[in-house]
């Protein structure tokens, strides 16, 4: 690695030619791993293993004609101390990638993430839109006008939305289930709809609901939500 | 005879002094080499999870990566030809060799930064899932170890500059040197297990 002045001066021709070599083998071992990848000439495991043996090979190049490593006086510590470092290496990662992947397998998160928000029709966490309702669909509107509901029943596919339009003086509390005791819609309860504004919910949840205006419990509607 | 005895034990004492040295800076890499470990295994652990959004093979553009590759690669390639000259003493041909490394090193943070840019300005953040997370952290982390490379090398040349060539600096630019060689070694692996692992 590291050398006295007079004895560089001596080796110096064979150090440039180390570099070239070495500068050489490197695009060698980038070139054949990218073509691998753009022409899938192999694939699967198999191409991951090559293009895995090929990052090995290339480093071992550049620790060899770049870094000379190993060739300080001996003892060679860095040596050492760089072999201990690739075996913490390879414990840490190597540990890491066989432990979750039997966590992956065991457990299956992805699958119970989405089976939870299926039966619980969570449609939204934090602002983002879950796998349940991912794409838009139709919207329905329920207009309310002198207490009165219109149209009384609507009929939805899930992941359809539905629009609560407020045209009276007073804010409207919608509420759903039977009066006082209120069920939760989708994770919805007592929705405020301000006098002359509109509020929209998504229809995540399958089924037939009663809605009221909990201010004004005979304001009520139906609406039935079916699987597509 | 004396003189001469003199001079060779100043000439061994100064290499101990830089075997040291290096040794010790040797180390230094050796525990940064694992912390990229530890993000590289936590990249391979979390890429899958997208969250169900866009992954590796629909962000990344394997021509831009392999760009980037060929630049780290000549200018670990061009810092060894400065350091050939800094063991002559060739204080020009260290300044160009080390320039060179230096243009490299710019050109390769700024494709790395115009990836980065593009890929938030299209709303893939940080914070969007733990793929992206992990991707950013991991070539961020080497990104800037990239920036406080070029940084060193610029403070390093200016003394170049200004003070000439001493065994003292030839030994800050050996280590300086030795950075770069393992940030390119350490981009080898981020180009073969984030870039072409992506499209496999």
């Amino acid at each position: 690695m590291s050398a006295v002045g007079h004895e560089v001066k001596q080796s110096e021709h064979s150090t440039t030619r180390s570099y070239v070599i070495g500068f050489i083998l490197s695009l060698i071992f980038t070139f054949i791993p990218y073509k691998l990848v753009v022409n899938k000439t192999v694939t699967g495991t198999a191409l991951l293993i090559s293009i895995l043996v090929f990052a090995l090979l290339q480093m071992f190049v550049q620790i060899t004609f770049f870094l000379h490593l190993g060739r300080g006086p001996k003892p060679r510590w860095n040596l050492y101390f760089f072999y201990s470092t690739v075996g913490i290496i390879l414990i840490v990662v190597g540990g890491s990638i066989m432990i979750t992947n039997n966590l992956h397998y065991n457990m299956m998160p992805s699958d119970q993430t989405k089976k939870l928000l299926n039966d619980e029709n969570i449609y939204q966490i934090g602002g983002g839109r879950t796998g349940v309702c991912q794409a838009q669909h139709e919207n329905h509107r329920v207009n309310i006008s002198d207490g009165l509901v219109s149209p009384l029943y609507i009929t939805a596919q899930k992941c359809d939305t539905l629009t609560f339009i407020n045209n009276d003086e007073k804010y409207l509390e919608i509420s759903f289930g039977l009066h006082p005791e209120h069920d939760a819609y989708a994770g919805e309860n007592d929705i405020i709809v301000r006098s002359g504004k509109s509020k929209t919910i998504t229809l995540s949840e399958s089924g037939s609901f009663r809605f009221h205006n909990h201010l004004q419990p005979e304001t009520a509607g139906y609406f039935t939500v079916k699987e597509p | 005879m004396v003189e001469n005895n003199k001079n060779n034990l100043h000439i061994d004492h100064e290499a101990a002094a830089t075997d040291r040295a290096m040794f010790g800076f040797w180390i230094y890499l050796m525990t940064d080499l694992l912390m990229f470990a530890v993000l590289f295994a936590v990249y391979s652990v979390l890429f899958k999870s997208t969250q169900g959004g866009p992954g590796g093979s629909e962000l990344f553009s394997l021509r831009l990566a392999l760009t980037e590759t060929l630049i780290l690669l000549t200018s670990s390639f061009t810092v060894g030809l400065a350091m050939i000259a800094a063991r002559r003493f060739n204080k020009s041909q260290v300044l160009f060799w080390f320039g060179v490394t230096f243009a490299l090193g710019v050109a390769f943070l700024s494709i790395e930064l115009k990836e980065f840019a593009e890929l938030i300005h299209e709303g893939h953040t940080l914070k969007i899932n733990a793929f992206l997370s992990s991707f950013f952290i991991l070539v961020g982390t080497h990104g800037l170890h990239i920036t406080f490379g070029l940084l060193w090398m610029s403070t390093t040349l200016a003394y170049v500059i200004k003070r000439g060539l001493n065994s003292q600096l030839v030994r800050k630019l050996a280590m300086l040197s030795l950075f770069w060689h393992f940030l390119d070694i350490v981009w080898i692996f981020i180009f073969t297990i984030v870039y072409l692992k992506a499209f496999v």
